[in-house]
């Protein structure tokens, strides 16, 4: 009573009384002090006279601060350079046969200039870059179209990724410039009118020498690179970009339950699942150079660098070719474990596949999420600190997952296992790999 | 250890027999209540006896409102002795009680089995950490919980009657406080009988005084001390007590006291302070000069023949086994 406080003054004093002269009592009273127990201090009055000090001089002065502050943000701007618009480039690939190929490619050759394709509604357009990162609201809808002529194999094809980027602020012309290498601009009407989405074709036309990291990279040099568009978006970081597109075969279906992997230049990873429709998603991605892979059941592997400006949302289009046996090599996430799995073609598996996962849908931990995989109303999230969410109606609840297995979830899916049929699979950083069928009751495999 | 097997041995039929002994005794005080003046209302002990829940745990309301108004009674309703409580603090009194808690703490004593279930379900893993964080062994800590399951269960008989130390909870704390403060009475009468306590007298050291002082102005110092320190607030002597004598850390008792370490910090300078001056007044005032005085007070005290420890505390302190732990 005396040690929570519910005491009351008298009895309190009277107990302190107690304590003072009774030794064995003030041993009870110290040593049922739970020692990581902290008690809620209430603000000391030795420092009220600081207060009373501060309180008459202290706020004027933050006030006035803040006054300041907002007048040199508000002035500030005006006196800033111009605004760059908001990049949007397409790459047109002339030569590709697909029909209404809604992107064009790039010319291998930074001499070459790709013409306008002139379908605003292409690619980011449609995206209409949200101001934020969280890329929910960008459905990448203009998937690639890949036809499903049967190539050689693995990275030698990857068609036409388009990356879009988008930038909150202002990209500076040499950057626009080496982005667009021969690429051309497009207006994007459907983009946030916030002043920043009009495109400017001569900005983006380019400079044949422009040598920047696309131009540079394996993108560039491909002669079958679809369209590339750039797309600033609204009020991503100022630090971080982002990754989302749709990966589809040479015919334009897209791939469901494709594996996405970005590898960065120190070999950390990011992965994800391809939803349904082939769509997938990775925020909060530090700039820079990536190497990025896509993968499928049945279907040979892509890859391909990337690079990814801060506040760009990159738009990426992995077209797969169909290979008889596809073998992939991804690298766990934040780990250096290596997990080699081979799978045998079955391109009537991929259509049973998860259903569609549009959109990210945050979990309550708080955490980005790495991966989504749904399947009817279930939907399995694993952020990327190794969490697992369950939600049993598309969303609307989550579940946390205790974790059985050691180590941690750093890859989740939808597949077939053989002895367990279409099950939800998570795989460790240890290589362990547990599957379930309702994603609550989890076997190790 | 499975202490829910070892120690708690029904003494009582358990299942329906002790639910109608229960009745039975609740029907029997019941009438015993109806006879006397009843402090609590029937409606109000009705809200109460469905807002613990005592049903769940097999205690009548006639049981549960005969606990509240012996608590009531014995703490005066948390008033002044002197004062008598109406019936508005009564009720209030009531309702800031751990009702649930002090329904589970009553079944226990009463012996019932659900209320037991409900215990050792909600209290047992945290006992057990708490002894094992007193003890700082887990064998010793262990050992002192179940020797505590054991106590609180009844096995213990009073005049014939069944007595548990739950008897004793009030409500007015929260019953794991209840709970850590008789485990820490519990271990310090532990450690009393494993390890002979020092007799206080050895403590003071019985060194050679480098310079002697004369007995005058000793007995001067130690009647000053005395004066000074009967004229402290207990909240002064509290302090004075627990830093200097037993060696506690500010943070320690800041956590005791419910205040900022910086707040204990403060009033043990000013206590430490206000007595400095004090003694320099009564020395001064018992006729030595003030230079005498000072350098009095600045005699190191291992050098002085007095018993801080007798002045500073005025008994030493029965043993805590009968202790409510009102603490």
């Amino acid at each position: 009573m005396f040690v929570e406080g519910a005491a009351t003054a008298r009895e309190k004093e009277r107990m302190l009384a107690h304590l003072a002269d009774c030794a064995e009592c003030r041993k009870t009273v110290f040593l049922m002090q739970p020692r990581e127990e902290s008690q809620a201090a209430p603000a000391t009055p030795a420092k009220e006279w600081v207060w009373r000090w501060l309180v008459p001089i202290g706020l004027p002065a933050a006030a006035l601060a803040c006054v300041l502050i907002a007048m040199l943000i508000y002035i500030r701007p005006r006196s800033a350079p111009p605004a760059v618009p908001p990049q949007i480039a397409r790459a047109t690939q002339p030569k590709l046969e697909r029909p209404g190929a809604e992107t064009a490619a790039v010319p291998a050759t930074n001499s070459e200039r790709v013409a306008p394709s002139g379908n605003p509604k292409n690619g980011v357009a449609r995206n209409a870059a949200p101001p934020k990162l969280s890329q929910e609201k960008q459905h990448f809808a203009g998937g690639l179209n890949l036809s499903k002529s049967p190539s050689s194999q693995t990275a030698a094809k990857v068609a036409s990724p388009q990356i879009v980027a988008a930038a909150p602020v202002p990209v500076p012309n040499a950057d626009a410039a080496r982005l667009a290498g021969t690429i051309s601009a497009v207006k994007a009407p459907e983009l946030p009118m916030n002043g920043r989405n009009v495109t400017n074709d001569q900005q983006l036309a380019t400079s044949t020498a422009a040598q920047g990291a696309v131009a540079q990279n394996s993108l560039a040099v491909r002669k079958d690179v679809p369209e590339l568009r750039v797309q600033h978006a609204g009020e991503q970081s100022e630090t971080l970009a982002g990754v989302s597109g749709r990966i589809t075969d040479r015919s334009g279906a897209a791939i469901a339950g494709g594996t996405i992997t970005l590898r960065d230049a120190d070999g950390k990873t990011r992965q994800t699942t391809a939803s349904a429709d082939g769509t997938f998603h990775l925020a909060e991605l530090p700039a820079g150079q990536y190497e990025l892979t896509a993968t499928a059941s049945g279907f040979a592997t892509s890859k391909q660098s990337i690079e990814l400006k801060p506040s760009e949302l990159a738009l990426l289009k992995p077209m797969l070719d169909v290979g008889a046996a596809s073998t992939a090599v991804e690298v766990a996430a934040q780990s250096n474990t290596v997990s080699i799995q081979t799978e045998s073609a079955n391109v009537g598996q991929v259509e049973a596949e998860t259903r569609s996962m549009s959109r990210i849908i945050p979990v309550p931990s708080g955490q980005p999420v790495v991966t989504t995989v749904s399947h009817d109303k279930r939907l399995l999230s694993l952020d990327n600190s190794g969490n697992l969410f369950l939600s049993r109606n598309k969303g609307k609840n989550w579940k946390k997952i205790n974790p059985q297995w050691v180590g941690k979830a750093v890859r989740i899916e939808w597949t077939t296992v053989a002895s367990t049929g279409a099950a939800f699979q998570v795989t460790t950083d240890a290589g362990a790999v547990w599957t379930s069928k309702d994603g609550t009751h989890w076997h190790q495999q | 250890m499975d202490t829910s097997s070892a120690n708690i041995i029904p003494t009582e039929p358990s299942g329906g027999k002790d639910c109608t002994a229960s009745v039975a005794k609740g029907i029997a005080v019941e009438t015993e209540v109806a006879t006397q003046s009843r402090l609590l209302p029937e409606t109000l002990g009705e809200e109460l006896w469905q807002t613990a829940g005592a049903e769940l745990v097999e205690v009548s309301k006639a049981e549960f409102a005969q606990a509240l108004e012996t608590i009531g009674t014995r703490d005066n309703f948390g008033l002044d002795p002197s004062k008598q409580a109406n019936e508005r603090q009564r009720e209030m009194f009531w309702r800031a009680l751990h009702l649930e808690e002090l329904a589970i703490a009553h079944g226990c004593a009463l012996g019932r089995e659900s209320a037991w279930g409900r215990f050792l379900a909600q209290y047992r893993d945290q006992l057990t950490r708490a002894a094992v964080e007193m003890t700082g062994s887990s064998a010793l800590g262990e050992e002192l919980a179940s020797a505590l399951y054991s106590e609180l269960f009844g096995l213990t008989e009073r005049e014939g009657k069944r007595w548990s130390p739950l008897l004793g909870y009030s409500g007015r704390g929260s019953l794991m406080g209840w709970l850590r403060a008789i485990l820490a009475q519990r271990r310090v009468n532990q450690y009393r009988k494993i390890r002979r306590e020092t007799a206080l007298d050895e403590i003071e050291p019985a060194g050679a005084v480098s310079e002697p002082l004369e007995l005058e102005r000793l007995e001067d110092l130690r009647v000053a001390l005395r004066m000074t320190l009967s004229e402290a607030s207990a909240e002064e002597r509290f302090l004075l007590s627990s830093y200097y004598l037993d060696q506690h850390t500010l943070q320690e008792m800041s956590r005791v006291l419910r205040v900022h370490v910086a707040t204990v910090s403060r009033k043990l300078k000013r206590a430490t302070e206000r007595l400095r001056k004090q003694l320099l007044r009564t020395l001064i005032a018992r006729g030595l000069s003030r230079r005498a005085a000072e350098e009095a007070l600045g005699i190191d005290p291992r050098d002085v023949d007095i018993n801080l420890r007798k002045l500073l505390q005025k008994s030493e302190g029965a043993a805590n086994s009968d202790k409510r732990g009102e603490v």
